[in-house]
């Protein structure tokens, strides 16, 4: 199974500014001490070896869209954020090399930044693609025809070229789509959000859990979160708001935090975690920093097996 | 969960020992929360969690903390977290709990 993350933003996709561009370069000129480097090889090496991520990278700013590559050779993909322009031009060369043209879509929830890319999702003026978006809610398809209505976009959902399918999964029940073994559970957060387990033929699982706020009344309860992410390969999960932010001025938010997700993670017994639906207002160095603490927090409380923290960003590919 | 409290200099102090995790949180929170009951009907200047016997604190715990603060709010009853060790100081700031409660080195800072 690998994952590969399109879009890790939350809320909104953000941009990088000039300024914040030239801070980077700065600082990656400042650490190379006046060196020389021969070719971009020797200086790609340089920033992967001695520069942070923040500095050499970027986490990226589009919005919600995670694939996974899995099952009988059809496209699978969680949310329809920003990310998905970008994912649909790749999958577009895919098929071009003989890739199959089916796309299991499934949707956490309907909210605009989760559903934003559709309308520039190429494959959709595919005639000889087939789409079929799963989701726990049945105004699915609602919600993507509004966006494409005329007083928000030119282009109307029916122009779309495409064979297009909704289907509402239900919590409870284990379904087989594409090859891959999957299942849902409801999460909270305004008109509601499902979160989804992925299991393919060789064991691998993958939870993809974002926009879920685990209320502070229901957390003597949350072993229903921690069963659902049990010996999971890989908890791709919401961590947008400090532990504080989401008690106090961001309660009622829908979202999680980093420290909550390690917690769950290790009642699971899942291997690996990655922070994911990060603040449109933080920085690069903002989300290494959050990633930073989020490692020391797991080692301070690390009881018997470790488990790996990563922070997810746009171009993450995971192989499990 | 061992459990104990004083009362001096008119705050009641409340001394939790061992380990705030998945399996001790429910009787963290009832505990916590009965401290914050019995300092809100004495009433108690102020409720001191003396945190120097407690080894570590998770999200349960954290949160427990914020149930007993919402209550404590409710009867304008300060809390205060005493004498954390390094570790739980530690998540305290990787949480930001730092910014929610006031966290003092030693018991008589808060009194």
């Amino acid at each position: 199974m690998l994952v590969r993350f399109w879009g890790t933003r939350g809320s909104l996709p953000v941009a990088q500014p000039a300024k914040a561009i030239r801070g980077k370069v700065a600082r990656a000129l400042v650490a190379a001490g006046g060196r020389r480097f021969a070719d971009q090889d020797e200086a790609e090496a340089f920033i992967d070896r001695e520069l942070d991520f923040a500095t050499g990278n970027s986490y990226g700013g589009n919005s919600t869209c995670v694939e996974i590559e899995a099952g009988d050779g059809a496209f699978i993909v969680c949310d329809l954020g920003s990310g998905l322009r970008e994912f649909g031009l790749d999958a577009l060369r895919r098929c071009a090399d003989g890739h199959e043209r089916t796309y299991h879509v499934f949707m956490s929830h309907l909210h605009w930044d989760h559903i934003m890319g559709f309308p520039f999702f190429a494959p959709a003026f595919d005639p000889g693609a087939r789409i079929i978006i799963h989701a726990g809610h049945d105004d699915a398809e609602q919600a993507l025809r509004r966006q494409q209505e005329e007083i928000s976009f030119p282009v109307a959902f029916d122009w779309l070229r495409a064979k297009i399918e909704f289907v509402t999964l239900a919590p409870g029940t284990v379904y087989t789509i594409g090859g891959v073994q999957v299942e849902l559970m409801e999460q909270q957060h305004s008109h509601r959000s499902f979160g989804y387990r992925f299991t393919d033929a060789e064991g691998k699982i993958t939870i993809f859990s974002t926009d879920s706020e685990h209320k502070i009344e229901k957390m003597i309860g949350e072993a229903d979160v921690a069963d659902f992410f049990r010996n999971a390969d890989l908890v791709i999960c919401d961590t947008m708001y400090s532990l504080a932010e989401s008690v106090s001025m961001k309660e009622d938010w829908g979202h999680s935090s980093n420290i909550v997700a390690i917690d769950l993670c290790r009642q699971g017994a899942a291997k690996r975690l990655a922070l994911f639906h990060h603040e449109p207002t933080y920085s690069d160095d903002d989300i290494q920093r959050m990633h930073r603490e989020s490692i020391r927090y797991e080692e301070l409380t690390r009881q018997d097996r470790p488990l790996e923290v990563l922070c997810a960003y746009d171009g993450l590919e995971l192989r499990l | 969960m061992q459990w104990s409290e004083e009362a001096r200099d008119g705050a009641i102090i409340a001394c939790p020992v061992g380990r705030v995790d998945e399996s001790t949180a429910q009787a963290f929170v009832e505990a916590l929360v009965a401290s914050v009951d019995r300092a809100a009907g004495i009433p108690a200047k102020t409720l001191v969690l003396d945190l120097a016997a407690l080894e570590y604190m998770s999200s349960r715990g954290l949160r427990a903390l914020t149930l007993a603060k919402r209550k404590a709010d409710g009867t304008a009853l300060p809390i205060i977290l005493a004498a954390p060790n390094a570790v739980i100081r530690e998540i305290l700031a990787i949480s930001r709990y730092d910014k929610l409660f006031t966290v003092v080195d030693t018991v008589a800072e808060a009194l």
